[in-house]
Formats: structure tokens, sequence, C-alpha cells
């Protein structure tokens, strides 16, 4: 936790002109910041899921992936191997894969930086909230005896078809906002 | 990470621990069964936390737009 802060102000730093404070990267400016999270160690400790992100401060999160992890096993167990025995090792790599890029953005903010571009790029999107939301009232209406996923089974290479056909549409469009701006 | 003044994470993971400290207390009264109760509802979390996160996005599109 502890650091080095820069101070811009101080004699031995850069020219009053740069606007905000940049890492020290001359050879007579201090050599070391220590930076507060170790994505490291963040994605280690995600091997017992939630706690890299207790780690990283991310107390509600941390919750969420525990009780997700916990309810797929559960679920899965108790006789509904579909969908949950998917969700298992989605929830647990997300979790690594979470706890790793939350420590970065940690890092990049402690450094006056901005977040990881891929991580704002998945923010800015709706499919995430709406995936939940979705995902949330299939399950609860499967509960309510409403809907029978069980019978939905089958139909389930259709996600595969969904989910590859969304990542064309958002390479199209990456490569359509490239081309549109620089090229 | 979320620059519109809540976290979605935050505020669903708040509403259902007051919702199960609530079924708790009603349970332990004798008022109603908690786990067959949480075994079918426990899906609406899943709701909440989605619908907020999209609440989220439209609230940082619409201040993103005024500034």
């Amino acid at each position: 936790m502890s650091s080095t802060p820069f101070d811009p102000q101080s004699p031995g730093a850069a020219p009053a002109a740069a606007p905000p404070p940049a890492l020290p990267s001359g050879p007579g400016s201090a050599p070391f910041v220590r930076l507060p999270k170790s994505p490291g160690l963040a994605a280690f400790l995600s091997l017992f899921p939630g706690l890299g992100q207790v780690y990283n401060g991310r107390i509600a999160r941390a919750f969420v992936f525990f009780f997700a992890w916990v309810g797929s096993i559960y679920l899965t167990a108790s006789g509904h191997e579909f969908p949950f025995a998917f969700v298992i090792p989605f929830v647990y790599l997300f979790n690594i894969i979470d706890a790793w890029k939350g420590a970065n953005a940690a890092n990049a903010r402690f450094l006056g930086g901005r977040s990881e571009p891929d991580e704002q790029q998945e923010i800015e999107s709706p499919v995430w909230g709406g995936s939940l939301a979705l995902f949330g009232v299939l399950i609860l209406f499967n509960n309510l005896g409403w809907l029978d996923l069980d019978r939905l089974a089958r139909w389930w290479p259709l996600l595969l078809i969904a989910v590859g056909a969304y990542f064309v549409y958002a390479s199209l469009e990456a490569r359509k906002a490239a081309g549109g701006s620089g090229e | 990470m979320s620059r519109s003044g809540f976290s979605p994470e935050g505020v669903t993971f708040g509403v259902c621990l007051v919702a199960l400290g609530v079924l708790g207390t009603l349970a332990n009264l004798g008022k109603l069964e908690l786990l067959p109760l949480l075994r079918t509802y426990w899906p609406l979390s899943l709701v909440l936390w989605g619908a907020l996160e999209l609440v989220d996005l439209t609230l940082r599109r619409s201040s993103r737009g005024r500034s």
C-alpha cells in the first residue's frame, strides 16, 4: 500500500508546463513508484472466488462472485446441470480475470491514468446488463414453472451462434471505427 | 469503475442483504418459509443487478451528453 507519490511542485520535478502529474522517467528523478495492487497476487487470490476482489477492495463484487460460484455448484449438484454446469467455469474464470483487471484499473487510477481501453469498452456496452437481466428472468420463469429450461436444453448451440455473431459484429464495428477515425 | 455516482453491484448487494434480513426475521417469526422462497426468487437479484447496470450506463451516457 505504501507508495512514493510524485510531486510535480518539488524542485527536482519536471517543468511547470507539463500539466498532468506524470511518472518520473528520467535518470535524475525518483527511480521507483510502488503500485498499490499486484495483478498477479489478485489473480492468485481469486483461485478462491471473491478473494481477489476483497484484495482489490471491491467487497460487494467479491460476495457476488462467491455466491455465484457456490450457487451454481449447488444448483448443478441438485439436478439442474443445464445451464449451471456451464456457469461454474464461466464464473470461476471470469472471477480471476476480473481480479486481474480490477488490480490494473486501481493501479491506473493511482497513477492518474485511465482504465484499460477494453474495460472501458465493456462498461460502455449494454450487453453485460442486458444479459444479466435476461438470464435472471429466464431462471425466474423456470423456477415459477412458466418456462421449462430442460426442454430448451437441445437448443443450447443457438447460444454459441448468438455469441459468435456478436463477436463478428463487434469486430466489424471496431474495424469500421478504426477506419473512420484514422486511416 | 462507475462514474454515474453509484455502483450497481454494491446497490444490488445491499438490497439483497436487506431483503435477506427482512425475510430471515419473518421466517424466524414463523410468518414464512425462507428456503423455498429463496430457491424460487433468487434470480430477482440478477434481474435487479442487470437493470441497475443498464440504468448506470444510461445515466453516464446522458451526463456525458450534457457536458
